[in-house]
């Protein structure tokens, strides 16, 4: 068990890594309705100036999110999500075969009694995909 | 370009939206969630975005989706929305800004149910400018 107390500014939380297929992004596509062709289609995707289909923005940050969930779950941490933001810096981009990894990692960037909140990096080829994500855990 | 004129506007409240079992077990499962009951932090934007398409659709705005990048994301939640809940969009025109002749337009999303506001939703979006 872990207690938002136990946190202090600078530890490291969390660190995990997902692979991303061209079929994760179709399911995407579907769950959230958004059908943007560049997300799907190669040749939209090229048409659109990307070197290559490329996932949704908000597939990296459901990513993160999950994350988050599966970090808070583990550490049996009796806690809600109040704030989540992410900026998107570079595109993860998805080739038909290799597919992509995106590597999450989290640390602590604030601690106040019964709140911290994470700073998180999501890497893909090499690159920083968002500009720090943040997520705000206040306890239940 | 965008018309700045409609800074500040707040657009019409949606109808009421069931947060379905099912499309919140798909979304879930579309992220690889293990928890396919609850509401996933990001499933919102499935509500507020297509709350936008007024916005997209007029011609008098002038917002080409086809330049359009998502630049930015933020979520508030103010009280825990479960599925079954049925929930109103209110998209307002937070801000829009041009940098070197790009535009960046941010809505905030108010989503509400019967008890008043659960959650707000901001979404940044880069517009590219015309090619001078």
């Amino acid at each position: 068990m872990t207690e938002l107390a136990d946190l202090t500014p600078g530890d490291r939380v969390f660190a995990a890594s997902f692979p991303v297929s061209r079929a994760d992004l179709a399911a995407y596509a579907e769950a959230s309705g958004d059908r943007n062709p560049i997300h799907l289609d190669e040749a939209a995707a090229k048409a659109a100036g990307l070197p290559d289909v490329i996932a949704h923005g908000m597939y990296t940050m459901g990513l993160i999110s999950r994350a988050v969930l599966e970090w808070a779950a583990e550490a049996g941490l009796d806690a809600s999500l109040g704030e989540f933001s992410a900026r998107f810096a570079k595109p993860v981009v998805v080739p038909a075969g290799t597919g992509a990894v995106v590597d999450v990692e989290a640390k602590v960037r604030k601690a106040e009694t019964g709140s911290v909140e994470l700073a998180i990096t999501a890497l893909s080829g090499g690159e920083k995909v968002v500009a720090p994500a943040r997520a705000t855990l206040t306890s239940n | 370009m965008l018309n700045a004129s409609y800074a500040g506007r707040t657009l019409p409240t949606t109808g009421p939206v069931a947060i379905t079992a099912e499309s919140v077990s798909r979304f879930a499962r579309a992220l690889g969630l293990s928890d396919a009951a609850s509401v996933p932090p990001t499933y919102l934007i499935t509500l507020t975005l297509p709350a936008a398409d007024p916005l997209i659709d007029d011609p008098e705005f002038g917002l080409d989706w086809s330049k359009v990048l998502h630049r930015e994301q933020r979520f508030a939640y103010h009280r825990e929305l479960r599925a079954g809940a049925e929930v109103t969009c209110t998209p307002v025109v937070e801000s829009i800004k041009t940098v070197a002749g790009n535009d960046l337009l941010t809505l905030r999303t108010e989503v509400a149910d019967a008890d008043g506001l659960a959650a707000e939703v901001w979404t940044t979006l880069f517009v590219a400018g015309d090619p001078q």
